[in-house]
């Protein structure tokens, strides 16, 4: 405010050059509001939904809340663990039930192949609504290989004179006739980790690592990609375009804030429905 | 001739004597000056012929003038009054003349005489020549009723100094062969006009109801002055010089009638016809008002910088000449000062393009001699590319344009350089704390001229302080939050960034008039900015390991305009004038802030990777359009032209060497032509002009007719009413490309008809306007309604895995509404103006909102004060400017999501589209200009060749806040406020020849 006095005694001063405009200023003063106003930033209370629908599982649900940039925001009235939530399915529609910390189950659907499912509830005074399917389960899903071998790699004698040969790529083909997204998962299945390398100071990779989700019908595992020797599980995933875009390279880019496309309106995060088959490989010394 | 020379000393007077007792050019004059020196010839003389009867002694005596302080440094000369026949008193006066004025070293411009005996006629001075040898006479006739010699009013105005005229020879007087008599005017003769008494005829009217054509020039320079206004003397009626400075005016009532001429930045003037002018290529100059250096009675010397004009809607102009009065900020801006009218938002350092009326800069055409301009950026906005020292005109038409322009939604600058010297050769040069500066006007021959003019930046402390401000946004408060995960552990990296930045550009125009009736002219443009601020960062191998490691970092923008345009222009005939332009502009950006990661590993292999932005834009304009206008009647003039052009325009966005994200080249074709007329009404009081204009497009295989009006009906002299109506296309777009985090940037599209639609506006526009000799009152409102605007974010995923950016263009509307007032003072030592603007400008893309939202350029309240002061050789300049902020887009919170892997993925959300408002604007410069003249001190009047210029931009180091920025680092938000410039001050040098 004392700013706002220091400008208009500045403009006072520079119009004191004329009467005539004395009054125009006067005028122009008194109206003269926005000096007053704070900047105020605005933040929408939207829910964050987690949900994956697989076949075999109950439906479940996950509500969370944006975390705002801005410290004096007000979140709505909404409880997070005292939500009505309806999933209507197959023309009924079920009412989910908290599990706190934000969860929610109905353990009277068994997620099934080809269902619809939507979900509707009431946040921050508005009807949050999403939609899914469950794909179909992969088909023809084939490996070129069931075993690895992968020479061990010591960083402190440097790298291995006379150079080696890479092992040949494992590839996994499936059938995808009408451009579908699929994901590969794969998943280290012992409970001892040996590691192929040594991490030197870095800390151990974890035993799973995914490639990124793919509308064509062949994926390559590279023997770089495996961390540890011993029994893995490569998963398949079957998704729907909302979750591949999760994995968009922009999402986090420096360049851009861009918000997977969902079927989520009047709120934030994922529900997609989803559907696996599972290889096994071997990755030996 | 013998003479003798005696002295007498009496007070300051003193008597001499011509000839001697007997001789029959015997004279006893005297003489006297306010400052005492007797010896300078490079001064005003008076001479004074006493009335019947009287001795040079008591004329002297008499003499109420002599004392003026206009006067000052004038020498008088009183020649007694020797009585016999008119002829027999002004016998030897030309004799004593020629001595006293060495022969007329100085010419005879500034000779004047005044004849204080009623029974001496113009015919007895045109008998004896003396008409030739004085500059001005004014003879006596009117006495009151005690027999009392009548002072005119004006007798300063009459006697004034020409201080010009001291440099060009007597050969070069021929404008004045015809010697410049005046009469006393009736008494009516409104005291407060700056009559220049030029009268010469007081004879009856041979010719009635003629068509009087002619150019209009500066008289310095004999540069042609664009859209001056002619006008019949104390009426409405009168036209304005076209685009090269030739006006046709019919029906002038009669061969004897006085014409007004005006041009912004230029003195006043009254023409009086006479039967022995030509009438066919009538040649009027004007002094540039700002070579007059006289305190005193200037009341009605247009002092105005810029100004509005009367009679069109919505029309603002500009003379370069007078830009250096208003504060700069290194550089004299015509774009910058523009900005300081209403309904120009002046709140954005950052761009030098014109937000007309909640228009963008893109929307807003810039014509320089003829060709289009397509950005006029230097170093991120904070000068225009217009080299100030090569304009001549400048005239920004803010909305509801004629059918001549075409292909904008929003407003157009034409821009017209300068011709050069057509008499002499000038050169001149400016050095401020920016920027070097050098012109030079080479004229050769009668008939072709040139000016030259080149600017370059230098790494001044204000190139500094701009390049910084946008390379280093660390300076300002952050805040943080952090909505996920750990804080990162690495701080920033120090690296060596070794600048190469600079700015230059050139003007050139080649004039060749072959005959009076056609122009030929070449003008050349090219300008460019190259801002650099990379890093390299090299890392010798380490460890065991024998690879080599390095990363170069490019930050690199580098962009500029080559334009060049061909124009000839032809008289046809008194009533038919037409010119032909053949352009090329091109325009291109080309920014390259990456990273390049360079492994070279043991074999001696390289392994070079880059990712980062890259971004080129290039458009090219080849164009040719021919534009005519036939004055048919007196009450119309018609105005019509075909126009064809041909664009190439291509955008490339690159995330890394890999990934383009948009590619876009269009080419098309755009052509048409349009027809206009301009109506002048009841005695001048009403101007209509409607207009049509029909453009195809070679894309969309379409016609696009664009319906135009504007009218302005002067209730009185005074108080005139205004308004306007018409469609506008745009075929060429700047489409915003929003980025939140980093500060949304545009780039230059030609529609395709699909994703990026033409866009379309519809004007209306109402104003009042009244206008005194000394005050403008005005107020203008609008209305603008836009259909098919285009933005491009990639906020928006259209299709999962982000494949088809091109699909990330959004369409959307949008309209733009407000009100402008205007008070100015047009004269005096002290004049300025006072605007303000409530404005509203909103947006509609279905993707953003399903509400309109405030656009990006909208800016609610906009104040502006500009206070021009003169104090001897001084010019002060101060303006104060606020404005709301502008709204923006800010991310709002985070979440995270666990994906099937486990791992989780950070995304944040926005506020709603604009929904944020950057704290207020406010910002006063001021400015201090010391003339620099060339001369002895005791000429008053004395030639300017420059200033030194001292001005503070920000006077009170204001913050105001350009753009946030945001980065996101480890799941962190950091938020920066990217500041306009703080308080800089600068100095400025400005030499010319003359």
């Amino acid at each position: 405010m004392k700013n706002c006095i220091s400008i208009i005694i500045q403009i006072w001063k520079k119009i004191s050059w004329n009467k005539l405009f004395r009054g125009i200023v006067c005028l122009y003063l008194l109206s003269f509001t926005s000096c007053k106003k704070e900047e105020t930033s605005e933040f929408t209370d939207s829910p964050i939904i987690e949900s994956y629908l697989e076949p075999g599982n109950y439906l479940t649900v996950k509500i969370s809340r944006q975390i705002p940039f801005a410290t004096s925001v007000q979140y709505s009235e909404d409880n997070l663990n005292n939500l009505t939530i309806a999933v209507e399915h197959n023309n009924t529609t079920h009412t989910l039930t908290s599990l706190g910390d934000g969860n929610y189950i109905d353990s009277s659907i068994i997620v099934a192949v080809g269902e619809n499912y939507n979900l509707s509830f009431q946040f921050n005074s508005k009807t949050v609504t999403a939609y899914t399917y469950i794909p179909t389960k992969p088909v023809n899903m084939t490996q070129s290989a069931t075993e690895i071998t992968i020479a061990r790699v010591d960083s402190s004698s440097g790298p291995p004179s006379g150079g080696f040969t890479m092992p040949d790529p494992i590839e996994i083909n499936w059938t995808n006739s009408d451009g579908s997204y699929y994901l590969i998962l794969v998943e280290n299945l012992e409970t001892t980790l040996d590691p192929i390398r040594d991490f030197g100071d870095n800390a151990p990779p974890g035993n799973r690592f995914r490639k990124s989700p793919t509308n064509l019908a062949v994926e390559e595992i590279r023997s770089m990609e495996f961390q540890y020797y011993g029994t893995h599980r490569i998963i398949l995933y079957h998704v729907l375009p909302d979750y591949a875009t999760l994995y968009d390279d922009n999402s986090t880019s420096s360049q851009n804030l861009t918000n997977p496309s969902t079927s989520i309106v009047n709120g934030y995060g994922i529900f997609t429905g989803l559907n696996s088959d599972t290889l096994y490989v071997e990755v030996k010394e | 001739m013998f003479f003798l020379f005696i002295a007498q000393k009496t007070k300051a007077q003193k008597e001499h004597m011509f000839n001697s007792e007997g001789n029959i050019c015997y004279i006893r004059y005297t003489c006297y000056t306010q400052n005492n020196n007797y010896e300078n010839l490079k001064r005003p003389f008076i001479f004074v012929i006493a009335d019947e009867g009287e001795t040079a002694q008591e004329a002297f005596e008499k003499d109420i003038t002599k004392d003026l302080p206009q006067f000052y440094n004038y020498m008088f000369v009183y020649i007694p009054n020797r009585g016999g026949s008119g002829i027999e008193k002004l016998k030897c006066v030309e004799a004593l003349i020629n001595l006293l004025t060495y022969n007329y070293t100085y010419g005879s411009a500034n000779l004047f005489l005044q004849v204080n005996d009623k029974n001496i006629k113009q015919s007895d001075i045109e008998s004896v020549h003396l008409n030739k040898t004085f500059k001005n006479v004014r003879l006596v006739e009117k006495t009151d009723s005690t027999g009392q010699v009548v002072q005119s009013n004006t007798i300063t105005e009459d006697f004034k100094e020409n201080t010009i005229a001291y440099d060009i020879s007597s050969e070069d007087d021929d404008d004045d062969k015809y010697g410049t008599f005046y009469m006393e005017e009736d008494k009516k003769t409104d005291a407060t006009q700056n009559v220049k008494a030029m009268k010469t005829y007081f004879g009856a009217p041979q010719v009635f109801n003629f068509t009087l054509t002619g150019v209009i020039k500066d008289r310095s320079t004999g540069e042609a002055l664009p859209f001056a206004s002619i006008q019949i003397k104390n009426t409405t009626k009168g036209v304005s010089s076209n685009a090269d400075g030739y006006f046709t005016f019919q029906k002038v009532p009669t061969d004897t009638t006085t014409l007004t001429v005006q041009y912004v930045g230029y003195e006043k003037m009254d023409i009086y016809l006479t039967p022995m002018v030509n009438k066919k290529n009538f040649i009027i100059e004007l002094n540039p008002s700002s070579q007059t250096l006289q305190t005193v009675n200037i009341i009605a010397v247009r002092e105005d910088v810029v100004l509005s004009k009367k009679e069109d809607v919505s029309v603002i102009k500009m003379t370069p000449k007078k830009l250096e009065q208003l504060p700069n900020l290194g550089e004299r801006d015509v774009m910058r000062s523009f900005q300081l009218m209403p309904g120009v938002s002046a709140s954005n350092e950052s761009s030098s393009g014109l937000y007309v009326r909640g228009g963008t800069p893109d929307q807003n055409l810039v014509l320089y001699d003829g060709f289009t301009v397509y950005h006029v950026d230097h170093l991120y906005g904070f000068f225009s590319a217009f080299n100030s020292n090569a304009l001549k005109d400048v005239q920004l038409y803010k909305g509801g344009f004629e059918s001549r322009f075409g292909g904008r939604l929003s407003s157009v600058t034409e821009i017209t350089g300068k011709d050069g010297n057509q008499k002499k050769f000038n050169i001149g040069g400016d050095l401020s704390l920016l920027s070097m500066n050098v012109f030079a006007e080479i004229p050769i021959g009668e008939k072709f001229s040139s000016v030259i003019a080149f600017r370059r930046s230098y790494k001044g402390p204000i190139y500094d302080k701009i390049f910084e401000k946008f390379n280093n946004s660390s300076s300002s408060s952050s805040s943080s939050s952090q909505p996920t995960g750990g804080p990162g552990g690495m701080g920033p990296r120090q690296q060596e960034a070794k600048v190469t930045s600079f700015f230059y550009d050139l003007n050139g125009k080649f004039t060749y008039k072959p005959n009076s009736r056609d122009i030929i002219s070449l003008s050349i443009f090219n300008g460019t900015d190259k801002l650099d601020n990379s890093t390299s960062f090299s890392a010798p191998s380490f460890g065991t390991s024998s690879s080599n490691f390095s990363i170069s970092s490019t930050d690199l923008t580098k962009y500029g305009n080559i334009g060049s345009s061909l124009k000839w222009s032809r008289k046809w005939s008194d009533k038919f004038y037409g010119n032909t332009i053949l352009s090329y502009s091109n325009y291109y950006s080309d920014r390259d802030r990456s990273t390049e990661r360079t492994v070279t590993n043991s074999s001696g292999e390289e392994n070079a990777s880059s990712s980062g932005i890259f971004e080129n834009n290039d458009l090219k304009d080849y164009s040719l359009k021919s534009d005519y206008q036939w004055d048919l009647f007196n009450f119309s003039q018609l105005q019509f032209g075909v126009f064809g052009t041909y664009f190439d325009i291509n955008y490339t966005y690159a995330q890394n060497d890999t990934t383009t994200v948009l590619d876009k080249h269009n080419k098309a074709y755009l052509g048409g032509a349009y027809l206009q007329n301009k109506f002048k009404l009841f005695k001048n009081r009403v101007q209509f002009v409607p207009g049509i204009r029909t453009s195809y497009f070679e894309t969309t295989k379409q016609l696009y007719y664009e319906p135009r009006a504007s009218l302005s009906i002067n209730v009185t002299d005074k108080l005139t009413l205004k308004g306007a109506t018409g469609k506008y296309y745009q075929f060429a777009n700047r489409v915003t490309r929003e980025d939140i985090l980093s500060g949304s940037k545009d780039f230059w599209l030609l529609s395709d008809g699909n994703s990026v639609p033409i866009s379309s506006a519809i004007h209306y526009i109402g104003g009042i306007s009244y206008e005194t000799n000394n005050y403008l009152f005005s107020t203008e409102g609008y209305y603008k309604q836009i259909e098919n605007l285009t933005e491009y974010s990639l906020r928006f995923n259209a299709s999962p895995g982000g494949v088809s950016y091109s699909e990330n263009f959004f369409t959307g509307k949008g309209f733009a509404r407000g009100i402008e007032f205007l008070v100015q003072k047009k004269s005096g030592k002290f004049n300025g103006w006072i605007s303000y603007t409530l404005g509203e400008a909103r947006n509609k893309f279905d993707v953003y909102s399903d509400t309109y939202y405030p656009a990006n350029q909208d800016v609610t309240h906009e104040f502006k004060i500009v206070a021009l002061y003169k104090y001897k050789r001084w010019d002060f300049s101060a303006t104060w400017v606020y404005a709301t902020g502008r709204p923006y887009t800010a991310p709002s919170g985070a979440y995270s999501i666990t994906l099937l892997d486990g791992s989780t993925q950070d995304f944040f959300t926005v506020t709603s589209k604009n929904s944020l408002r950057l704290p207020e604007y406010h910002r006063a410069d001021i400015s201090a200009n010391y003339k620099l003249l060339k001369g002895a001190k005791g000429d008053k009047k004395r030639r300017e060749i420059g200033y030194i210029g001292f001005s503070v931009f920000n006077l009170y180091n204001r913050t105001n806040t350009w753009y946030k920025q945001y980065s996101i680092e480890e799941g962190e938000v950091i938020e920066t406020s990217v500041n306009y410039l703080g308080i800089t001050p600068n100095v400025t040098l400005s030499l010319k020849l003359r």
